[in-house]
């Protein structure tokens, strides 16, 4: 017995020094998980600027920053999103909206087992956001399937608009081979008339999307919604579309770079009201000028309807502009980007007081490292720009 | 009667490593996800990817070889490596076939490897993403698939979608 005991000691010493081998073949040097910076900002009816965003352990959380020092952020506040995988990478992130009668509103994609699925996720509050429901699912449709990218915005009534990118017709249309015979994904949408409460049906604002970028919102005039989107035109074009978020509402070609690609941008554009009723847009695309592929950032002016004033569109003054964003009040217009050049990151803004005629350009910020693309909030004549980094949260006041 | 036979022991020790080298956190625990998700694939490690990297692979990679970056949002990427690796086939050729995920790091980029037909290696962006994609390509604005084709020589073509006839003929050339 004893040179058995011996036997198995030789034994668990032997497995010991490979369990400790493989260990350490298994341990490679720790890599640093890679920070989730993507947030999303706005003002409360009471001027304070409130974000919401991860945490490093993933968890989702809200601050926000009296109207008097927007520096002075609050503790993060976790919120209870009861085990949610949330997207919050580049155009991923989680959203707030505020209503008009105290309700606050927080959205998020979940991402699903299945690659390229998601559901619109939403967080409510009747008070004001001192206290939120648990996530409940937006969208009627349950399917394991793409419900992604979501935007969300109160309107002049107060009706709450979820619009989102939705591949239910791609699934069901007929397929050749493996590929489906549909073009793209659809842009869904419903709206819920009790802050979040209940929600109608969805309902479908244009078939053949593209199927991974940021939808803008902006109001109207008249205070309905209007949205902006990456279209893909027959027979594979992929610029941009405009519609009202009303039932019917026609869709209108909203730029016209002729870019035919079979790939996704992961670049949605940007859009605000102008000052006659128009709007203007910002957005990414890829034309060609005298042969040459040509990659930018564009501005341009819209008309009420949607479609472009194509003598106003020109390339942003930053070749390497990213994610572009803009806002407006009255003839006030800014549009503020990200650029990347090695490890340093500059966030520019190009401002203009003459309703777009003219910019200046400014530097807000440089940073090394990990940052998020710049979010832009705004109340009345009021705009900020906040800029979520690895150290801090940054928000610039823009002066014009 | 708690004691056991010589030759039971042997067979009980073989077990027993058999069962200790199996045991998860021990055997790479990234081929456990990627057989548990998708059986049928055959890559069951990610290799990490940034700037050095790259400058490395360009200098003293395999070639010929295609490196195919990608999104785990990408829907329209694997129709690249279908695309290539149908190519590879039809001329009877061998090449890298490497699949660059962007925004997934380390092990949770194997989840997503049974999408990449044909693919050989695959590696997972570590760092921020602007930041190595900018060492790639200064010009390049994050669309994806972004496909490089290194030739026989070295050479590189670079290219925004699936590649054309002409370019995978230069490519294999």
């Amino acid at each position: 017995m004893v040179r058995r005991g011996q036997a198995w000691g030789r034994w668990l010493l032997v497995l010991t020094l490979v369990l400790g081998a493989a260990g350490a073949l298994a341990q490679q040097p720790p890599r640093a998980p890679r920070p989730q910076l993507a947030t999303g900002v706005a003002f409360a009816p009471d001027g304070r600027l409130w974000l919401t965003g991860l945490d490093a352990q993933g968890r989702l959380f809200v601050q926000s920053a009296p109207a008097q020092d927007l520096q002075a952020w609050s503790a993060p506040r976790l919120l209870d999103t009861t085990g949610d995988v949330i997207a919050a990478d580049g155009e991923n992130r989680p959203k707030l909206a505020f209503g008009p009668h105290g309700q606050v509103v927080l959205s998020y994609t979940q991402p699903r087992a299945r690659p390229y699925t998601g559901w619109i996720r939403m967080l409510r509050s009747m008070d004001g956001g001192q206290s939120f429901s648990a996530p409940f699912t937006v969208h009627a449709d349950r399917q394991e399937i793409t419900h992604r990218f979501e935007s969300i915005a109160f309107d002049a009534q107060g009706v709450l608009h979820t619009v989102w990118i939705d591949k239910r017709d791609l699934e069901a249309a007929p397929k050749t081979g493996k590929k489906s015979s549909y073009r793209g994904a659809a842009i869904y949408r419903n709206e819920s008339r009790d802050g979040g409460a209940s929600f109608g049906p969805d309902t479908k604002v244009a078939d053949h999307s593209c199927e991974c970028c940021r939808i803008a919102l902006a109001p109207g005039a008249d205070g309905q919604l209007r949205a902006l989107w990456r279209h893909v035109f027959e027979p594979n074009v992929r610029d941009h579309a405009f519609a009202a978020l009303a039932s019917g509402a026609p869709v209108l070609r909203a730029s016209f770079d002729g870019w035919q690609v079979d790939a996704c941008p992961h670049h949605g554009p940007g859009l605000a009201l102008a000052d006659d009723g128009g709007f203007h847009a910002v957005w990414f695309g890829i034309r060609q000028e005298q042969g040459e592929d040509v990659a930018a950032v564009r501005y341009t002016r819209l008309n009420a309807d949607g479609s472009p004033h194509l003598h106003t569109v020109r390339e942003l003054p930053d070749e390497a502009a990213e994610h572009a964003d803009v806002l407006a009040a009255g003839a006030r217009v800014a549009v503020v980007w990200r650029s990347v050049e090695g490890a340093r990151s500059t966030l520019r803004a190009w401002l203009s007081n003459d309703g777009g005629q003219t910019f200046r350009l400014q530097v807000l910020a440089q940073v090394q490292g990990d940052n998020d693309h710049p979010r832009l909030a705004q109340q009345g004549e009021r705009m900020v720009v906040v800029w979520r980094t690895t150290q801090e949260v940054q928000v610039h006041e823009l002066h014009f | 009667m708690n004691c056991i036979s010589d030759s039971d022991q042997g067979v009980s020790r073989r077990r027993l490593l058999a069962a200790a080298l199996a045991l998860p956190g021990v055997c790479a625990s990234n081929q456990a996800l990627a057989q548990h998700h998708h059986a049928q694939t055959a890559i069951k490690t990610v290799a990490d990817f940034d700037a050095a990297v790259w400058q490395r692979l360009l200098r003293e990679g395999p070639r010929p070889a295609a490196y195919v970056f990608t999104t785990t949002y990408c829907s329209t990427c694997p129709a690249v490596f279908e695309l290539l690796h149908d190519m590879l086939r039809a001329a009877k050729a061998r090449a890298e076939l490497a699949a660059v995920v962007m925004d997934a790091q380390g092990e949770r980029a194997l989840v997503h490897a049974h999408h990449y037909r044909g693919v050989t290696r695959l590696y997972a962006f570590n760092g921020f993403e602007p930041e190595i994609r900018h060492a790639v390509d200064p010009k390049w604005r994050n669309v994806t698939p972004y496909v490089v084709l290194l030739d026989r020589q070295g050479r590189d073509q670079r290219v925004i979608g699936p590649p054309d006839a002409a370019r995978l003929k230069a490519w294999l050339a």
